[in-house]
């Protein structure tokens, strides 16, 4: 469709394109452009060609030497290009009276050679009423300065680049986090939960309590499941937890962390029914079919589950309080067993590993967002509890009205999220993603950067909500003075409504930002804006699917990669290359290429669900 | 109501219905006052002699007699002014939008135009131009009323280039006729609209909520400017219309014009005096091929009615996803859906021409016949899976959709199909005709055209400013042209 003036000018650097048909010596405006935006579609459709194309600014003001009709590429044999279209086109919304320029053509021709090496060329074909003025000291320093033509098109010419203030190598430890590992061999269940070498004892009985603490669940059965039962059918998986505990009166986020190795806590359910807790998209199945192993949000191959398996009265699994009660009923369980990590014995530390947070003044202020569900029902975080990914202490964000929340880097990966996700299983961060978040520790690790910290914002199911939590972003951006910012997201759909507002928002305020999602083919972006052209594809699977293997699709350290060099670019004044119309995985594997050329090793890359068995569910819905 | 009656509806114009001033048993005669407006809106007449059968809410329904006078019921207006007689007979706007003529009259043109609308721009109508072959000079004088209410200086009768022996007969009297001209409208669909009419021969594009007295202007259609000089020379009152018949007729399928039918003729009764229907039809078209609608036999004519047509059975397009593309020159919406319906297709997807600006419930377009690109409009029609679309584009657009629809595999269908097929016209497809005519630079023209806008080359005078971080050097260019500066 045809384009407005200033549209025209954003574009100028587009092919130029008609609309419809126009008559030979119609002088070329924007109303006799086709929009650029819509020309992959018609190349794609085989409507159009843009061969020899001029571009839009070559364009306008320029004479049509024929008749053509809609979708004819203007190449140069077909427009008599006019002086103007050297300089911008500016339209005045009523143009005054046409002069007739043939009217008194004066012949002028100028050339106006300077001093000391450069060369101001000016060529008049003919005009009138024309003054030049070059104060001739200071013209002859100015022309070498500019050394460009880009005089010529109208731009500004460009400033002498000033030497960039001698920066202060400065690095600033704000605060640590230790991680203490105590290795797990065996679960069994016995009269006692406790703690004996790498034998963990769960008590017997416990199930009652954790059932009578929520009016809602009716029952609840406890699992251990060991690598040789992996062949195992479980409900849908709504939560992988790391069982961590905070040492003495450490707080979360800082000091001392206790944290299990090979066993997590897995919460799986139904209502009454037998239906799964989960509109659509669940992973129920035989669990070595459903878990894409060693994503930062799943089980390792190795680990034992300590797996709940929780009904709930029937029709509660869509609604909030169900989901919700299945967690607290499993977190009873998890904290009589972080109570006995607590008293373990401090010579069972089997490893410790500190993660410190440094500052680097000086260097470009970068924030990490990430978008968390909140949309109700299932659609739910618990943020900040007492204990790492526990439920005591914490807040949902449904209740804190999804607004951003600003966490430390380091409270993210103390498992400050316990979440509350379980639809569409493939690209949804569980609990024990954000323990192992591998754009934050990149960013953790990065000394080129300044990573300032993390700012959660939830994702209300009310549009009006989701731009008024998206202000706040952009106001908590604007801030903290960040020159740059990733946005991520779990999910595809309703979320990328939020999730391209924030984007505008950080991007209006001049602030570099790179989107992170699962978009491929099944989550395409439903919404756009002109600030959402860095993006990082979260996809693993074959056919660029949401396929219900779990954490298939969630973000994994090749993407925060990506992601970490695009920003970089970005922040550095590169461009970013268009995306291309249609999902092509080959621009990742180029972007990998790219990255490995620098780095001089490879980007290691993840396995997707093509190394699981298949399973029959999978076979029936994508095969 | 059939044969020996007249359903002559109380609301034949933009505004409220007039009230009803007879009662069921009163005589009347053609020219009898019916009713009155209490708003907006224009006197109703009787259109024949006999006796009110029946009042409703919307019509008067009178049973004719016999026999029937020659002569009519004179109009009275309250006084001698111009205005009052067109007020008094009811004028309205006949090209269809049916505006009450004594309302858009009353108006101050000191420096401005009576454009007369002679675009009779719905293809097969011919009554328009009928009328200027025969009563030219009574039309003339019709426009030289309309100029003296509204002491416009000048008037100018847009008709297409085509009608070249129209033009000659118009010519015939201009010279008796000072300050009326002639601007001549390529032969495209839609030059009739109002504001086209304005944009073709001012040269000013007036946007859509805009009257043309924002132009200094008002545009009145031809047939209008004729009963105003029958109201004024011949008191009679409006309670007769001229009219077209065309289509799938017995007595062929050229188009038939009858002049002065009287008003709540059913459009059955002028389908059997063009000879009746031939065979199998599709539909009956009230009003031309892109702005009509179906209608039964039984429908009355009003003071609005342009054509009637009477087209062939259409294909079948077997629960075909088709695609409506709505527009302001086309069908509206509840007429593309009909026409969907008959062609028995399944509508599948909806789309707006960016250009149709929704005007109080009515699609108004923004530049007549001028196309805003239409190829994003096609690939959503693709994307949401249509194999068809139906279009009523106007010739620019339509030809635009051309350019990408049969590339995308759409099979394009235009509002005007069935009737084109039946009386035997190309199909509207493709633009081949400029959207330019020569204006003829005669005698005659001359004194009263005004001066065409310089549509071609322009240049603005620009002032650039470049900035350089040492100092200033700037360069002032009044106007030129092929113009380069380079700092190498």
């Amino acid at each position: 469709m045809s384009i407005s003036a200033e549209y025209a000018e954003s574009h100028k650097d587009s092919p130029a394109v008609l609309c419809c048909r126009a008559e030979e010596g119609v002088i070329l405006s924007s109303h006799n452009l086709e929009d650029p935006e819509i020309f992959d579609e018609l190349v794609d459709s085989g409507l159009l060609n843009l061969k020899g194309a001029l571009k839009i600014g070559e364009v306008l003001g320029g004479k049509l030497l024929k008749t053509c009709d809609s979708l004819t590429p203007l190449t140069a044999d077909l427009v008599e290009r006019s002086a103007e279209s050297f300089a911008e086109e500016k339209k005045e919304a009523e143009a005054p009276a046409a002069a007739e320029p043939a009217a008194a053509p004066a012949p002028v021709q100028g050339s106006a050679p300077l001093a000391a090496g450069g060369t101001l060329k000016i060529h008049i074909g003919e005009g009138k009423g024309i003054d030049i003025q070059i104060p001739m000291g200071i013209a002859a320093a100015a022309a070498p300065a500019a050394g460009r033509s880009a005089a010529a098109a109208g731009q500004a010419l460009p400033a002498l680049p000033q030497a960039e203030a001698s920066e202060k190598e400065e690095d600033i430890l704000v605060r640590s986090l230790t991680r203490k590992h105590f290795k797990i061999t065996e679960v069994r269940r016995g009269p006692e939960t406790k703690l004996e070498g790498t034998v963990l004892t769960i008590r017997e009985g416990i199930e009652k309590e954790a059932v009578d603490s929520q009016d809602i669940v009716l029952d609840l059965k406890i699992d251990i499941i060991t690598p040789d039962q992996y062949h195992t059918f479980s409900n849908t998986i709504m939560d992988v937890q790391p069982i961590a505990v905070k040492e003495g009166e450490d707080e979360l986020g800082s000091g001392v962390t206790r944290v299990f190795d090979d066993v997590v806590m897995v919460v799986s359910g139904t209502d009454e029914n037998g239906v799964q807790i989960g509109e659509f998209g669940s992973s129920e199945g035989f669990l070595d079919e459903n878990i894409m192993w060693g994503r930062p949000g799943a089980p390792d191959k190795g680990d034992i589950f300590i797996k709940t398996n929780v009904t709930i009265k029937a029709k509660m699994n869509m609604e909030r309080p169900g989901p919700l009660a299945a967690h607290s009923a499993t977190d009873v369980i998890t904290q009589e067993i972080r109570e006995a990590l607590k008293k373990a014995d401090e010579s069972l530390v089997v490893g410790t590993e500190t993660f410190e947070q440094h500052r680097h003044p000086g260097k470009k202020k970068v924030v990490v967002v990430k978008e968390i569900m909140g949309q109700g029902a299932m659609h739910d975080n618990l943020l900040l509890p007492v204990e790492p990914v526990g439920v005591l202490g914490a807040r949902p964000n449904v209740d804190l009205g999804n607004v951003p929340v600003v966490v430390s880097p380091l409270e993210l990966l103390d498992g400050c999220i316990h979440a509350l996700t379980c639809i569409g299983p493939a690209s949804k961060e569980m609990s024990r993603h954000y323990w192992r978040e591998p754009l934050v520790l990149e960013a953790l690790y990065d000394k080129e950067i300044d990573f300032a910290g993390v700012v959660l914002v939830g994702s209300p199911q009310i549009n009006a909500e989701k731009f008024y939590v998206s202000r706040r972003v952009g106001m908590t951006l604007e801030v903290i003075g960040a020159d740059g910012a990733f946005v991520t997201t779990e999910g595809f759909g309703n979320n990328h409504i939020d999730f391209a507002s924030h984007i505008e928002q950080i991007g209006k305020r001049g602030i570099h930002v790179v989107g992170m999602s699962f978009c491929a083919n099944q989550g395409a972006l439903v919404v756009g804006n002109k600030y959402m052209t860095a993006m990082v594809d979260n996809n693993k699977s074959e056919g660029g699917i949401e396929n219900e293997i779990l954490a298939n699709n969630t973000l994994c350290p090749e993407d925060a990669v990506r992601a970490m060099y695009m920003l970089k670019a970005e922040m550095s004044g590169e461009e970013i290359k268009k995306a291309e119309k249609k999902w092509n995985p080959s621009v990742k594997s180029q972007n990998e290429e790219l990255i490995s050329n620098v780095t001089g090793k490879p980007v290691e890359l993840v396995e997707n669900e093509t190394s699981l068995p298949m399973s029959e569910k999978f076979k029936e819905k994508y095969m | 109501m059939g044969k020996g009656y007249k359903t002559i509806l109380l609301k034949q114009h933009i505004g409220a219905p007039a009230t009803a001033l007879v009662s069921v048993g009163d005589e009347v005669r053609p020219g009898s006052l019916l009713a009155k407006p209490e708003k907006l809106g224009a006197r109703i007449f009787s259109s024949t002699a006999g006796r009110v059968k029946e009042l409703t809410d919307s019509a008067v329904v009178i049973e004719e007699s016999g026999e029937q006078p020659e002569d009519f019921v004179k109009i009275e207006p309250e006084d001698e002014e111009l205005l009052s007689f067109v007020r008094a007979a009811g004028v309205v706007g006949m090209g269809g939008a049916g505006f009450p003529t004594d309302v858009k009259l009353k108006l101050d043109l000191k420096n401005g135009y009576v454009l007369v609308n002679a675009a009779e721009c719905e293809p097969l109508l011919a009554h328009n131009m009928k009328q200027i072959m025969e009563q030219c000079e009574k039309t003339l004088r019709g426009v030289e009323y309309c100029m003296k209410i509204t002491h416009a200086p000048q008037a100018v009768i847009a008709i297409k280039a085509k009608h070249k022996r129209e033009i000659e007969e118009l010519k015939k009297y201009l010279p008796e006729h000072p300050g009326i001209g002639i601007h001549l409208l390529p032969d495209l669909y839609p030059m009739g609209e109002e504001r086209a009419v304005v944009r073709e021969v001012l040269g000013k594009l007036l946007p859509p909520t805009a009257l043309p007295s924002a132009a200094d202007a008002v545009v009145i259609n031809v047939e209008t400017v004729l009963r105003v000089a029958e109201a004024i020379e011949d008191r009679r009152p409006v309670f007769t219309k001229n009219l077209t018949v065309a289509g799938k007729l017995k007595r062929g399928t050229e188009s038939q014009v009858f002049q002065d039918v009287p008003i709540g003729t059913t459009v059955g009764e002028l389908i059997e005096r063009a000879g009746g229907i031939d065979g199998e039809y599709g539909e009956i078209i009230l009003g031309g091929p892109f702005t009509g609608h179906a209608v039964g036999m039984d429908e009355p004519i009003t003071k609005t009615t342009g054509g009637i047509i009477v087209t062939e059975p259409f294909p079948d397009l077997k629960k075909a996803k088709l695609g409506l593309l709505l527009c302001a020159c086309g069908g509206n919406r509840e007429r593309m859906e009909d026409l969907a319906k008959k062609y028995n297709a399944v509508v599948t997807e909806v789309q707006a021409c960016k250009q149709a600006v929704d005007v109080k419930g009515t699609l108004k377009c923004e530049n007549p016949g001028n196309c805003p690109g239409q190829a994003q409009k096609c690939l959503n029609f693709k994307k949401a899976g249509c194999t068809d679309i139906l279009i009523g584009n106007c010739s620019d657009c339509t030809n635009t959709v051309m350019g990408s629809a049969p590339k995308l595999g759409l099979v394009v269908h235009h509002q005007t199909d069935h009737v084109f097929e039946t009386v035997g016209m190309e199909p509207m497809r493709y633009l081949t005709k400029s959207k330019k005519v020569e204006e003829e630079a005669e005698e005659a023209v001359k004194e009263a055209a005004p001066s065409e806008p310089q549509g071609g080359e322009e240049s603005q005078e620009q002032d650039y400013v470049f900035r350089t971080e040492d100092g200033c050097f700037s360069i002032h260019i009044g106007s030129g042209r092929d113009i380069h500066i380079e700092v190498v």
